[in-house]
């Protein structure tokens, strides 16, 4: 490869390209064409940088300057400055909240810096559609070693001896699944890559499959090896088109470096992998509704016992494992058990992806070793609640996991900590919640999550979770009652207890999280009826501050046109006035009065 | 063997059982709703969680899919599982409130109301998937299956449009543990769920209790397995593996040198009656389906039971239904007067109703029978004398209401009269096998006007026919019981032995000339006894001895005349015309 004096590499993730990269990229193009640059600086678009809350942004390689929110009308003035006259631009630096200073380098940056690489350690790095590039950076070496230098059993060993957990959610030792699986009796035995992400505001597993597809690749060739498996499957969500197209180059590139297909690397093992688009329910992601729909079935799952590794695809041994961990593979494999050994806590091993997003100012994907404390991703990384909110508290795992609130703020994050908690890890998702969330409201939104996404197969998640969910609305609207709430907690212990798959098992979490640790705001709700957060619009009283009404907003008028029920009367430059018999408390004169005359109580 | 404790008791048991079969087998009572042992688990309606104890934890298992493993502690009722159990039922309670299983299994766990809203109080689906499972795993017809997720999941078949791939097999409602799905008859009638495990409509099955050898067969038009080629539940359940769908018919020729006809009868086709309202008009059936009613390996196992399951309290039988009528059949059919009493003798016998004869005359000429009509008098059945005009359901009055109204002139007082009963009996005519025609036509036999086979004299050959070596027995030669059949059959069985080894035959036939046949083949057409046949290689016609009767026929109809006939050839004939005439 020719060597550049500078690389510009232009986030492709798709968060960044829905914000516009691709303009800001041909833009830049375009610019270093016309100024005469294009033998001395490169564009690469590489996967998801993971800082999205700020894109669409470029990283400057090798002096790692870090520029973010580009518009394709930065891009003259930005190529004239730093690549003609090398002088990088402040204004499109990234600057912490509350300071001054811009940081330029982007190893510096808050959100970067407490950070550490390993499923993510080519992003933003690498173009993910060559895989000269993923080479370039070790790729390969661990699957070269693999299968040279080690038995199926020792890549076994090495996988149990890393202590690495599935990240699809569970947490299943992921060495000791594929020894279950190769000591299978079957002959043939399938792999699977479960791609199909489905938790609302987790894309950890779509951000690697954009940024670095061979790595997925290369964890599943070495996982074959070790199981024995002849042909591997990438189930992957049908909203991932971007995703999909780079597996399916990377696997051709694999293909045509005798990396995949017949006899690779002379060893005479053999191996193919096919990607396979998902029908999109959220269930689907669940192993064994999984493998129905991979078998051309209804995605339902099915009961376990038989686990897929005794009896998965087509009745035949199969191992399922998340993206993240597949990605986790030639590391460890490469840099040996003892050193990923290393990272994290005692029972969770290495690095886990978040998602960080909500009430907080540096919002998009994560990599931490495990244990590191919850303070440290909400102040450190995340920079803290935005506007000098308060904290309330963070739901981890998706619509299924809990929520933690303030007072665990130096929880350490790993696999039991989370548990105990009421919680779990999930895929990874973390959603922050300020002073401002209703945390019934919290419990109410995901439950409407997962009852809709229930299949329906099994009662008590089918049935459950529309009662619970029946409950929580009633309580919000101010018609619970203090039965309502054994019920609650009744009912959600038998659901969890009794659900067929982990969706029912773990759809009551986040009403049992929020009632154990905010049971007050569910007691206010039903005996004052009150929403101590003003969210629960049912249970607020709206009325306009008459003074402010005429001194700032000199009667405009505005509330009294969106009110739909036509319960607000008043004159130009006179106070307003809602009558409350008519008012059905949709709060549409609330969000629109500019100069806050209208007072929820 | 695998070492578990169940419920506090040490047990060894099999290896790869389910902790239900295990349960099962000790007799502990596990309720279940979506388990079927010839199905795969599905593990869906949860009622089977038992509690699995580990060292530290303890959990819900299923206990319908989860098999045994060495060391288990396994609680089938403790307070966790019930509790469980319990919130379980009352969620199904609030989905199917029709469902009869739901609400006897909630009354058994003492649950009487559900805290949770009822939608529809008629649903009765629980959504256990029996009948989706059955139609797809088992009879292999694909035709049902869910649409919509979660609480909306409903069972349908594709586009909710009936389904041309449906065999009508009725499997998805024989499986379905609440009633949930509707199976009419041909007719439009609703098939009753309990009615569905009935003999007759099984495709594997024996014929009938007598049957010999008394071994099940497989019905080929009715079997699943033939239509979609799975199903085989049959061989799953066949301990000493017996079964064997592969086997052909096979055909085999036996050479004998004597028949015995004993093809009987048939009964005329009611449904042609429209008076009689058979086939529209629930509970009017005919005398042979009361004697299947009434039959220990019935439908019902013998009770005497009206369609929807209740008792009749009034019943009726109608004698002479197309006998002894200008428009059906003009003879006595015999047999019905005294089969009707032992009818009414067998309600009487077993439910507690009014029975109601409805007769032209009473025909009791049989040893005994004048006496059984007696004793029927005194055991309280009404003889109504007079031939039943219609049976109706169009009430008139009060009383009438619900029921079926019998209504015929009285001819003992003059008057029409109505009789409001449940049940009605046609006895109807015994006529003549529809495939009658061709029995005859092989045998070579004819038939007597009202269609029956013709013996070869009333009085000195009522066992015999015209064809040698073929004879008759019982209800083919004409409508007799029981007794005169049998006699009959001695009879017939008599003649034969009397034969030996040898069959006379007529000594006067034809014979055909080979020289002068030319191979028209007009002689085979016009033999009645099909004696006659064409030999291929010398082309022309051959009569064999044996069958031919000496009729002439052929004699008459050969146009070159080469048939002649021994005794009466044409130059014989000619000399007798002529030794007359000179
Ligand atoms: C409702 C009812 C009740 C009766 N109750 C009495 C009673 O209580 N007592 C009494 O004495 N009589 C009773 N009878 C009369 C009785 O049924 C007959 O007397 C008797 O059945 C006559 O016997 P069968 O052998 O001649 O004919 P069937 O019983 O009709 O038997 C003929 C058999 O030949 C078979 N067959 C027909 N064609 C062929 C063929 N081509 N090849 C091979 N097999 C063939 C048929 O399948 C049948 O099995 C009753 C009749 C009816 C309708
Ligand atoms: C409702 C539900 C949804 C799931 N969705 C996903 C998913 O989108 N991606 C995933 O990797 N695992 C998902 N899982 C977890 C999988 O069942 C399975 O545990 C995982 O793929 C195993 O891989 P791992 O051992 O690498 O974690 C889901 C589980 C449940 C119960
Ligand atoms: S728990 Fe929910 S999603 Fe899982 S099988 Fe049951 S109904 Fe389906
Ligand atoms: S119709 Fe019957 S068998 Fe089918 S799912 Fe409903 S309850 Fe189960
Ligand atoms: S019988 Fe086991 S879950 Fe239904």
């Amino acid at each position: 490869m020719k060597p550049y004096r500078a690389e510009l590499m232009v986030c492709a993730g798709t968060g960044c390209v829905s914000n516009g990269a691709f303009q800001v990229k041909d833009a830049l193009e375009n610019e270093i064409k016309e100024r005469g640059l294009e033998n001395e600086v490169r564009v690469v678009t590489t996967g998801c940088n993971g800082f999205c809350g700020v894109g669409p942004l470029l990283v400057v390689h090798p002096d790692g300057i870090f520029y973010q929110l580009l518009t394709t009308k930065d891009i003259p003035y930005l190529v004239e400055e730093h690549f003609l006259k090398g002088r990088p631009v402040q204004r499109l630096m990234y600057t912490p909240p509350e300071d001054k200073l811009p940081v330029p380098k982007m190893s510096e940056i808050e959100f970067f810096k407490h950070q550490m690489l390993i499923a993510l350690r080519n992003r933003g790095i690498i173009d993910p559609e060559n895989i000269e590039e993923y080479i370039a950076r070790d790729g390969y070496t661990g699957l070269a070693k693999a299968l040279n230098g080690m038995t199926p059993e020792e890549i076994i060993q090495t996988v149990k001896d890393s202590k690495l957990r599935g990240r699809g959610g569970a947490g299943f030792q992921t060495g000791v699944k594929w020894e279950l699986t190769r000591k299978a009796k079957e002959k043939t035995k399938y792999i699977v890559c479960n791609a199909d992400e489905g938790d609302p505001g987790a894309y950890m597993d779509r951000s690697i499959l954009e940024s670095d597809p061979h790595s997925i690749l290369e964890g599943m060739i070495i996982g074959a090896r070790a199981i024995g498996a002849q042909q591997g499957f990438i189930y992957i969500r049908h909203e991932y088109p971007l995703a999909m197209k780079r597996l399916l180059i990377a696997i051709d590139q694999a293909k045509e470096y005798g990396l995949l297909g017949d006899n690779i690397f002379d060893t005479g093992f053999s191996f193919d992998i096919q990607v396979h688009r998902g029908a999109g329910a959220f269930v689907c992601g669940e192993e064994t509704a999984l493998l129905s729909a991979l078998e051309g079935q209804r995605g339902e799952p099915r009961p376990r016992p038989p686990y897929p590794v005794e009896h998965g695809l087509s009745g035949y041994p199969t191992n399922i494992n998340n993206v993240e961990t597949w990605a986790n593979i030639p590391v460890i494999i490469s840099r040996g058990a003892k050193w990923y050994a290393e990272i994290g806590t005692e029972n969770s091993k290495g690095t886990k992806v978040f998602s960080l997003v909500g009430k907080i100012n540096n919002t998009g994907l994560v990599e931490v070793p495990m244990g590191i404390k919850l303070r440290d991703i909400i102040y450190g990384i995340g920079g803290g609640i935005p506007d000098g909110k308060k904290f309330k508290a963070v739901q981890t795992g998706g619509p299924s996991g809990g929520c933690i609130p303030d007072s665990l703020i130096d929880l350490p994050i790993d696999y039991e900590s989370l548990k105990e908690a009421g919680s779990m890890m999930g895929s990874g998702g973390m959603v922050v919640m300020d002073e401002d969330t209703c945390m019934v409201d919290v419990a109410r939104y995901f439950l409407t999550f997962t009852c809709d996404e229930s299949c329906g197969k099994c009662s008590p998640c089918r049935d459950g979770t529309k009662y619970l969910l029946d409950i929580l609305t009633r309580i919000t609207e101010g018609k619970g009652n203090m039965e309502d709430l054994d019920l609650l907690e009744g009912l959600s212990k038998v659901v969890k207890e009794t659900a067929l798959c982990g969706l029912g098992q773990t759809a009551p979490n986040p009403i049992l999280t929020t009632m154990k640790y905010f049971r007050d705001e569910y007691e206010s709700h039903i005996k004052d009826k009150k929403c101590p957060a003003k969210v629960c619009r049912q249970l607020n009283i709206y009325t306009i501050d008459e003074e402010r009404c005429v001194t700032e907003g000199h009667g405009c008028g505005v509330c009294m046109r969106e009110c739909p029920e036509k319960a607000i009367t008043g004159e130009k430059k006179k106070a307003h006035k809602i009558n409350q018999e008519i008012c059905v408390k949709c709060g549409a004169c609330y969000d629109v009065c500019r100069f806050g005359a209208v007072i929820v109580e | 063997m695998i070492n578990i404790t169940l419920n506090g008791k040490k047990l060894s048991v099999e290896e790869g059982m389910t902790i239900l079969q295990v349960a099962q087998q000790e007799r502990i009572d596990i309720p279940t709703l979506c388990y079927h042992p010839l199905l795969e688990p599905y593990a869906a309606c949860r009622m089977c969680v038992v509690e699995v104890k580990g060292d530290s934890k303890s959990e819900l298992k299923t206990s319908c899919n989860t098999k045994v493993q060495e060391g288990m502690v396994i609680e089938t009722d403790s307070e966790r599982t019930l509790n469980a159990r319990r919130l379980n039922i009352e969620l199904l309670m609030a989905r199917a409130p029709a469902a009869k299983v739901i609400q006897e299994m909630a009354a058994q766990m003492g649950i009487e109301k559900t805290p949770f809203p009822i939608e529809n109080p008629e649903a009765k689906c629980i959504l256990c998937g029996m009948c989706v499972r059955v139609c797809e795993d088992v009879v292999g017809a694909h035709v049902l299956t869910f649409e919509e997720r979660g609480f909306e999941r409903k069972v349908t078949t594709a586009f909710n449009m009936p389904s041309e791939k449906c065999i009508e097999c009725g499997a998805c409602a024989y499986f379905c543990p609440t009633e949930a799905i509707r199976v009419e008859d041909f007719r439009g009638r609703e098939v009753l769920h309990s009615e569905l495990t009935l003999g007759p409509t099984t495709a594997i099955r024996i014929p009938f209790m007598q049957s010999t050898p008394n071994v099940p067969f497989i019905d080929k038009d009715n079997c699943i397995h033939f239509k979609t080629d799975k199903c085989k539940l049959c061989e799953m359940v066949c301990e000493p593996e017996a079964i064997n769908h592969d086997v052909e018919d096979t055909f085999k020729e036996i050479e004998v040198g004597s028949a015995v006809l004993a093809t009987g009868y048939e009964l005329l086709d009611c449904s042609n009656m429209p008076q009689y309202g058979y086939g529209r008009l629930d509970n009017v059936i005919t005398s042979l389906e009361f004697e299947h009613l009434c039959h220990a390996s019935g439908p019902t196992g013998g009770k005497i039971l009206l369609k929807d399951g209740r008792e009749p309290k009034g019943v009726a039988i109608l004698h002479c239904i197309g006998s002894r009528d200008e428009n059906y059949m003009k003879y006595c059919s015999r047999v019905c007067c005294m089969y009707a009493m032992k009818m009414a003798h067998l309600v009487h016998e077993k439910v507690d109703a009014e029975v109601y004869e409805f007769y032209i005359d009473i025909r009791a000429f049989g040893k005994g029978y004048e006496e059984f009509y007696n004793r029927m008098q005194k055991e309280g059945t009404h003889f109504i004398r007079g031939k039943a005009a219609e049976v109706t359901n169009a009430a008139l009055i009060p009383e009438e209401e619900n029921k079926l109204i019998v209504r015929a002139e009285d001819t003992t007082v003059n008057m029409i009269r109505r009789i409001p009963v449940d049940l009605v009996i046609l006895c109807p005519a015994i006529v003549a096998r529809k495939d009658s025609e061709k029995i005859m036509k092989l045998f070579g036999l004819c038939s007597t006007p009202d269609g029956f086979f013709k013996e070869q004299h009333p009085k000195l050959g009522p066992v015999s026919t015209d064809a040698d070596g073929i004879f008759l027995a019982g209800a083919c030669q004409g409508p007799k019981d029981i007794p005169d059949t049998v006699a009959q059959g001695a009879g017939a069985a008599g003649a034969v032995m009397s034969l030996g080894d040898e069959v006379a035959i007529e000594p006067i036939f034809s014979a055909i000339d080979e020289e002068i046949c030319v191979g028209c083949k007009i002689c085979i057409g016009v033999c009645p006894y099909d004696a006659i046949s064409y030999v291929e290689d010398k082309k022309i016609s051959s009569i064999e001895e044996t069958l031919c009767k000496g009729c002439g026929a052929c004699v008459a109809a050969c146009p070159s005349g080469a048939a002649d006939q021994n005794c009466f050839t044409n130059s014989q004939i000619e000399a007798e015309v002529s030794g007359a005439l000179f």
